[in-house]
């Protein structure tokens, strides 16, 4: 049954955290566990993408996230803030790189600024779970598989069958209107003093209506759509 | 998490679509009463830490209900325990409306550890059933209905201590007779100090601040008495206290034992806090009405001081 703590505002974290702090395991004790952050955290802001043990990086993700919420909070010309970058990164020229180039990138971004994945780990090794972390917005290709271009994957080809089925299906449904108003015109037309029908479309309307109706509907398949990477703008 | 595994998954062209879309809008993680999403920070959208200037000019100027964050220094005990395991969204809400209830029977006052308060509890061995105590507040703690605050005084050369529970119906009035900040945030050394830096007269008359003024910070420097002290103060940042004149092995065995980089353990300050965007969202819940009550207090004050001009001759 704490107070909380409100000396200092800071922003949510969009992020999973335990907790719990992981003591990461090392024979110097807290000094040693500082310094194992920091330097993950610098290899991160350095690399913006690093491959290592599971529980360092979940510890270090909190650290990363925080510091960047920080320097976006406050910016470089607040002292605090300059001194916890002074800290936690021990190469000096990433302290410009997180003000200058990692804050106006993640100004705007809703969501976390890191992504984590787990690693597979080679198979005769210890029995450490492995992950990357990295930046989002970082300049390496993406490490999830493109699973929309290549159109032989079974899903799209399934995708593509659905979708050709369900134009056949609505360009028959089409036709069928089609006939049903020829036959009304061609009643119509024979009892020529009734009143007009006027709850019946014409041909050329329900054409119309229906081709945009399905052209709206039935996504083009087999598109290869150049995507930029909609991450981070 | 979820929706880096959905990503994974090879998904349809129009359900990728549809999620990259609502990746901007988390509603599926918003923090509920159930116990599995208690680990999940929900995503918010991120405005800029508003200015005061900023602030004071939505206040003035809309009838929109703009929160100022400087609530969290008047009602400290509005936020909830931080530790993750205690905490659960409805009881919140519910102790909120538990509070305010209590606030509109009885005045609780905006004081600070360092203001001298006098407070009336009911107390049935008592002649008048009433029990008054005056003191200066020395911590001031908990979170929602058991938010409480200590006073201190020394009567008859004995130091005396109270705790009360500030939402406790047992306390009938809550004055406070000095309103003013210290250097620090708890005065517990006040416990090994000289008698009369916690000495105050049981019938103190109120001291009144011009209206609008800011809260006062005495710079007071406590003499302490010789040791043996209750805790090690050289180890602890006082400001409020004069040079301890201790030998110097003491300062070097604080400094062995010190622990600097706890200063810039971020995950640690976070995991004692409660970030600011959950802050706006519990004030603005009870600003309000927190606002009304303290404008109605202005009120009263301003017509209990007023003297009739007496008719000469």
């Amino acid at each position: 049954m704490n107070q909380a703590d409100v000396s200092k505002l800071m922003s949510r974290l969009k992020i999973k955290y335990s907790p719990v702090k992981r003591k990461l395991k090392n024979s110097e004790g807290p000094v040693g566990r500082a310094k194992k952050i920091q330097k993950t955290l610098t290899a991160l802001i350095k690399h913006e993408r690093i491959e290592l043990n599971f529980n360092r990086a979940d510890e270090t993700r909190g650290y990363v996230e925080r510091l960047i919420s920080d320097a976006i909070r406050y910016g470089d010309c607040h002292r605090a803030t300059m001194e916890l970058a002074d800290y936690w990164l021990l190469e000096k020229q990433l302290v410009h790189k997180l003000f200058k180039v990692l804050v106006p990138r993640f100004e705007n971004c809703p969501v976390s600024y890191t992504r984590m994945y787990r690693a597979p780990r080679p198979c005769p090794g210890n029995h450490f779970e492995r992950a990357v972390l990295e930046l989002r917005g970082n300049p390496y290709p993406s490490l999830l598989p493109d699973t929309i271009s290549n159109r032989n994957l079974i899903h799209n080809v399934l995708l593509d069958e659905a979708h050709k089925e369900y134009r056949a299906q609505k360009y028959a449904e089409i036709a069928r209107k089609l006939e049903a108003a020829d036959e009304n015109v061609a009643k119509s037309s024979g009892d020529s003093d009734g009143p007009e029908s006027s709850g019946l479309e014409t041909p050329e309307e329900i054409k119309a209506s229906t081709e945009a109706q399905v052209a709206s509907e039935v996504q083009p398949s087999g598109e290869k759509v150049a995507r930029p990477s909609k991450d981070v703008q | 998490m979820i929706f880096n595994q959905l990503k994974k998954m090879a998904l349809p062209n129009a359900a990728r679509k549809l999620l990259l879309g609502v990746k901007s809008s988390f509603s599926l993680f918003q923090t509920t009463a159930n116990a599995e999403y208690r680990y999940l920070s929900s995503v918010s959208n991120p405005k800029g830490l508003l200015s005061l200037e900023k602030e004071e000019e939505n206040k003035v100027a809309g009838h929109k209900n703009v929160v100022p964050l400087e609530c969290r220094f008047v009602y400290p005990e509005f936020l909830p325990d931080p530790r993750l395991d205690h905490r659960n969204s409805l009881r919140e809400k519910l102790e909120r409306m538990d509070m305010m209830n209590r606030r509109n029977h009885i005045d609780i006052p905006e004081f600070y550890v360092g203001s001298v308060l006098a407070v009336s509890s009911s107390n049935p061995h008592a002649p008048e059933k009433v029990t008054r105590f005056v003191g200066i507040c020395i911590q001031r703690g908990g979170c929602g209905l058991r938010a409480f605050f200590i006073i201190r005084n020394v009567v008859d050369h004995q130091g005396v201590e109270m705790f009360y529970e500030m939402y406790s119906p047992v306390i009938q009035k809550i004055e406070v007779l000095r309103l003013e900040k210290r250097l620090d945030n708890e005065l517990l050394y006040l416990r090994d100090a000289l008698p009369e830096y916690s000495t105050f007269p049981l019938d103190m008359e109120p001291e009144y601040l011009p209206e609008g003024s800011a809260i006062p910070v005495n710079p007071i420097k406590v003499k302490l008495k010789p040791r043996p002290w209750l805790e090690r103060w050289e180890r602890q940042e006082l400001k409020g206290v004069q040079d301890l004149g201790l030998p110097k092995r003491f300062y070097e065995r604080a400094a062995a034992v010190a622990k600097p980089w706890e200063k810039y353990d971020l995950m640690a300050e976070y995991r004692e806090s409660i970030p600011a965007e959950e802050q706006e969202e519990i004030f603005a819940e009870v600003y309000s009405q927190l606002h009304q009550l303290e404008v109605t207090r202005k009120i009263m004050k301003r017509k209990r001081t007023f003297v009739k001009p007496k008719k000469m001759g």
